[in-house]
C-alpha cells in the first residue's frame, strides 16, 4: 500500500482496497460504511416497528378510564419498554447510526469513516443489546419508565437489570460511534473542504458525534452505579443507607438531556439539506445554522436539572438552569429563521422530502415553544410528570426527530440504492403521519393542563374532574389518530420494499444537489470516491457551477433537477 | 454567501487552488493519521466516567452531615490512612517517570535503555496494583456496607482495573517491540501506551487527593 517515498507521479487507485468477497464479509460483518448504514437502518426499524406497536398497546389501553386492556404492571412494563425502545433502539441508532454511516462520509469526500472496523463493532452491539432490551419481557419488565428513578427502579423486577445491562450496551456502541465521527470529520475532510465548506448535515453530525462521545458515557456511570447497587447491593442511590436518588437524577440527565440533541441535531442536519435542494436558492445564514449546531450542543450540557425542578433543588440554583434553557431557544430560533428566509422566495419543489422537512418546521417549532414552557420554574411546577411532558416531547422527537428521519430516508434513498421512492405512496404517508401526529399529540397539551398524570394505567379519578366524558372523549380520539401513524409507517415499510424493485431509477443526482455525495453514481461504489475530489466553495450555490474539482464523473456545471416538474408560477425577479 | 469575485489567491480563483492542490491525493493519505485524535478522544471519554463518579462521591459526601459517615450501630467509620496510600502514590508516579524515561530512549534510538525502562514501568505498576490488593485487605469497610465503601471501591477498583489493563498493555507493546513492529519513525502503539499510562496517573491524582487528602 505505501507509495514509494519521494515520488510525485502518485497513483490514487493505489489507496483503494478491495471490495471484500463472500458474503459474510461483505454483508454480515462488514466494515464499509454504506453497508453499516444499511444494517442500522433495517435493525432500527424493526425496532421501531415493536417499540410501535407498544404504544399501540398503550393508546389502546387508554381506550377507557379505567383501562380497556391490560393489567397495571403490565401496562408499566409496556410504556417503560416503549419509551427505552424509541430513545436508545429506534431514534438514536436511525439518525447517528443510520444517517450519519451512510451520509457524513459521502459528504466529506471520504472511502471511509476513520475506523472502519470500530464502526463494524459500534453496530453489532446495537441488535446484541436491543435483544436483551426485549428479552426483558420475558423475566418482568422493567417498570420505572425510560428514566428509572431509584428507589422504584432498585426495587423494580428482574428485567431492570437487563434493562441495565442494554442501555448499558448501546451507550458504548454510541460512544464508540461519536468518536469515530469525531475523528472521521476532524481529520478525513477532502481537501479543500474547510470547516466552513462543510456541508450542514456534517455539521450537525459532527456536533452529535461530541455530544454521543461525551455525554454518553456519563450515562454508562450511572447505569454502572444502578447495576451494581442492584445486583451486589453497594449503596448509590438508596436513600436508607445513605445514598441519594437525586443522585441517579443528576447522573442520569446530565447525558439524557444532551441526548435530545443527539435526536435533534442530525435532523437539523438534514433539514438543512433538503430545504435548499428543493428550494432551488442558497441556504441562508450557513454560518449562523453551523455555529448555532454547536452552540446547542456545548449549552445542552449545562441544562439538565430542568428535569428536576421538581425533585426538591433549592430556588437559587432553578434560576440558573432555567436561563440556560431558555437561551437553548436562541439558537434553534436562529435555526427556524434560517430556513424560514431559505424557504422566501425560493422555487419551492413540494416532494415528500420537502414535505417532511417543512412538516417538521411546523410540529418541530410547536414542540420547541412548549419546551419554553416547560423550561419556566413557574409553569413547570404545574406541568411536570403531566400528559403536557408528554405532548411537548412527541412534538419534538415525533414531529422533528422521526419526522427529519423520513425526509432523509426519501431525499437519500435514491443515492443509496439508486431507485427512488414512490412519491404518490410518500405523500399519502407524510399526510397520514402529519395528520395522525398532530391529532394524537394535540390534545394532550391541554389535557395535560387540565391535570391528567402521564404514566399512569388508568385516569377514573381524572375524568371525574371534566364533565361529559370529554377525557374519555379525547383519549379515544388520539387513539384513533395514532392510527394514522401506524398506516403511515406501514405504507412507508411497503414503499421501501417495493422502490427496491420497481421504483424508478433515479441517475447520479435525481435532485439537482450539490452535495459530493449526488457526484458518484447511485448506489456508490464500495471506494465511493475513485478520486479524492478538490472542494473550492459551499454546497448550496445553485446559480454557480459545482465547486469541486477532480471529480470522478463528469458533470453538468450547474446541476438541473431531473426528477422534479417545473414550477407552476415563474418568480419574480 | 454566493460570493463570485474572484480574488487572487481566493477559493474562487481556480488555478491558484489547483497548483495548491497538485498531488493533493498523495499527501492527503500520507499526512492523515486518525489514530492520536482517537486515543485523545476515548482518553477524553474515559476522563468523564471517572468525573461521574468522582461527582457521585462528592455529592454524596456532601449530603450526609458527617464524614466518614455514621453507619447502623452509631459508631463513625475510620478515614483511610494516608501514608500507605502516599506510598503507594509515589509507585505509581515513578511509573510514570520511567514510562517517560523509556519514550525517551525509544526517540533517542536506545533501544537497550527503552527496555530496561519499560520492564520498570510494568514492575512499578505491578507493584502499584499489589499494595493496592493489600489496602483492599487490610481496610475495615466493605464495599456494600456504606456510601464511603461504595464511592472507594468502585472509583479506586476501577483505577486498578486501568492500571492492570494498562500493563497488560504495556507488556505487549513490549513483545511488539521486541518482535520488530515499531521503528525509528514509526511507533504509534508506544505512543499511545505512553499517553494511556500517563492518563491513569492523573486520575490517581485526582483520587488520592478525594480520597485520602479531604
Amino acid at each position: 500500500m505505501a507509495a514509494s517515498a519521494g515520488t510525485f507521479a502518485h497513483d490514487v487507485e493505489d489507496h483503494i482496497h478491495p471490495e471484500p468477497e463472500g458474503f459474510i464479509r461483505k454483508y454480515i460483518f462488514s466494515i464499509d460504511h454504506k453497508v453499516i448504514a444499511f444494517q442500522y437502518f433495517i435493525t432500527g426499524m424493526v425496532f421501531f416497528a415493536i417499540a410501535g406497536l407498544l404504544a399501540e398497546l398503550i393508546r389502546a389501553q387508554l381506550l377507557k378510564p379505567e383501562g380497556a386492556i391490560m393489567s397495571n404492571a403490565a401496562y408499566n412494563g409496556v410504556y417503560s419498554l416503549h419509551g427505552t425502545a424509541m430513545v436508545w433502539m429506534v431514534i438514536i441508532p436511525l439518525v447517528t447510526g443510520a444517517l450519519g454511516n451512510f451520509i457524513m462520509p459521502l459528504q466529506i469526500g471520504a472511502r471511509d469513516v476513520a475506523f472502519p472496523w470500530l464502526n463494524m463493532v459500534s453496530f453489532w452491539i446495537f441488535p446484541v443489546a436491543g435483544a436483551i432490551l426485549f428479552a426483558s419481557f420475558l423475566v418482568g419488565a422493567p417498570d420505572a419508565g425510560w428514566t428509572e428513578y431509584p428507589p422504584i427502579s432498585l426495587q423494580g423486577p428482574p428485567g431492570t437489570t437487563l434493562w441495565c445491562v442494554a442501555i448499558f450496551l448501546i451507550g458504548i456502541s454510541s460512544t464508540l460511534t461519536g468518536l469515530n465521527f469525531m475523528v472521521t470529520v476532524a481529520k478525513m475532510r477532502a481537501p479543500g473542504m474547510t470547516w466552513t465548506r462543510m456541508p450542514l448535515f456534517t455539521w450537525a453530525t459532527f456536533a452529535t458525534a461530541l455530544i454521543n462521545m461525551v455525554a454518553t458515557v456519563a450515562l454508562s456511570g450511572a447505569l454502572l452505579a444502578l447495576f451494581l447497587e442492584r445486583v451486589y447491593g453497594v449503596p448509590f442511590y438508596d436513600p436508607a443507607r445513605g445514598g441519594s436518588p437525586i443522585l441517579w437524577q443528576h447522573m442520569f440527565w446530565f447525558y439524557s438531556h444532551p441526548a435530545v440533541y443527539i435526536m435533534i441535531l442530525p435532523a437539523f442536519g438534514v433539514i438543512s439539506e433538503v430545504l435548499p435542494v428543493f428550494a432551488r436558492k442558497p441556504i441562508f445564514g450557513y454560518r449562523l445554522i453551523a455555529f448555532s449546531s454547536m452552540a446547542i450542543a456545548i449549552l445542552g450540557f449545562a441544562v439538565w436539572a430542568h428535569h428536576m425542578f421538581t425533585s426538591g433543588m433549592p430556588p437559587w440554583l432553578q434560576l440558573p438552569f432555567m436561563v440556560m434553557t431558555f437561551l437553548i431557544g436562541i439558537p434553534t430560533g436562529v435555526k427556524i429563521f434560517s430556513w424560514l428566509a431559505t424557504l422566501w422566495g425560493g422555487r419551492l419543489h413540494f416532494s415528500t422530502a420537502m414535505l417532511y422537512a417543512m412538516g417538521f418546521l411546523v410540529t418541530f417549532s410547536f414542540g420547541g415553544i412548549t419546551g419554553i414552557f416547560l423550561a419556566a420554574v413557574p409553569a413547570d411546577l404545574h406541568e411536570h410528570g403531566t400528559y403536557f411532558v408528554v405532548a411537548h416531547f412527541h412534538y419534538v422527537i415525533g414531529g422533528g426527530s422521526v419526522m427529519g428521519f423520513l425526509a432523509a430516508v426519501f431525499f437519500w434513498f435514491p443515492k443509496a440504492t439508486g431507485r427512488l421512492l414512490d412519491e404518490r405512496m410518500g405523500k399519502i404517508g407524510f399526510w397520514l403521519f402529519f395528520i395522525g401526529l398532530n391529532g394524537t399529540f394535540f390534545p394532550m397539551h391541554f389535557l395535560g393542563l387540565f391535570g391528567m398524570p402521564r404514566r399512569y394505567a388508568t385516569y377514573v379519578e381524572f375524568a371525574k374532574t371534566l364533565p361529559h366524558g370529554v377525557a374519555q372523549f379525547w383519549n379515544v380520539f388520539e387513539s384513533i389518530m395514532s392510527l394514522g401513524m401506524v398506516a403511515a409507517t406501514a405504507l412507508l415499510f411497503f414503499n421501501v420494499v417495493w422502490s427496491l424493485k420497481w421504483g424508478k431509477p433515479s441517475g447520479m443526482n435525481p435532485w439537482g444537489a450539490r452535495t459530493l455525495e449526488w457526484t458518484i453514481s447511485s448506489p456508490p461504489p464500495y471506494y465511493n470516491f475513485k478520486k479524492i475530489p478538490t472542494v473550492l466553495g459551499l454546497p448550496y450555490n445553485f446559480d454557480q457551477p459545482m465547486p469541486y474539482r477532480n471529480l470522478d464523473n463528469e458533470q453538468d456545471p450547474i446541476p438541473v433537477p431531473t426528477t422534479l416538474a417545473p414550477p407552476r408560477t415563474p418568480v419574480p425577479a | 454567501m454566493a460570493t463570485t469575485t474572484v480574488v487572487p489567491g481566493d477559493a474562487h480563483d481556480l488555478d491558484a487552488v489547483r497548483a495548491r492542490y497538485e498531488n493533493v491525493d498523495h499527501a492527503y493519505h500520507e499526512q492523515r493519521d486518525n489514530r492520536l485524535l482517537g486515543i485523545l478522544l476515548f482518553l477524553v471519554s474515559d476522563v468523564i466516567l471517572f468525573t461521574m463518579f468522582i461527582f457521585a462521591y462528592i455529592y454524596l459526601r456532601n449530603s450526609v452531615p458527617n464524614w466518614p459517615p455514621i453507619v447502623e450501630g452509631g459508631h463513625q467509620l475510620p478515614r483511610f490512612d494516608v501514608n500507605f496510600a502516599a506510598f503507594n502514590s509515589i509507585v505509581l508516579f515513578g511509573s510514570g517517570a520511567t514510562m517517560h524515561f523509556a519514550m525517551e530512549s525509544w526517540k533517542h534510538l536506545n533501544r537497550p535503555a527503552f527496555f530496561r525502562w519499560l520492564i520498570a514501568t510494568i514492575v512499578l505498576g505491578i507493584g502499584f496494583l499489589a499494595g493496592q490488593a493489600y489496602e483492599y485487605s487490610s481496610l475495615a469497610i466493605s464495599w456494600a456496607g456504606s456510601t464511603m465503601g461504595a464511592t472507594f471501591f468502585t472509583l479506586t477498583g476501577m483505577h486498578g482495573f486501568h492500571v492492570f489493563a494498562g500493563v497488560v498493555f504495556l507488556c505487549i507493546l513490549g513483545f511488539q517491540a521486541r518482535a520488530g513492529v515499531y521503528t525509528e519513525s514509526k511507533y504509534f502503539g508506544l505512543t499511545a501506551g505512553t499517553l494511556y499510562w500517563h492518563f491513569v496517573d492523573v486520575i490517581w491524582v485526582a483520587l488520592f487527593f478525594l480520597f485520602y487528602l479531604w
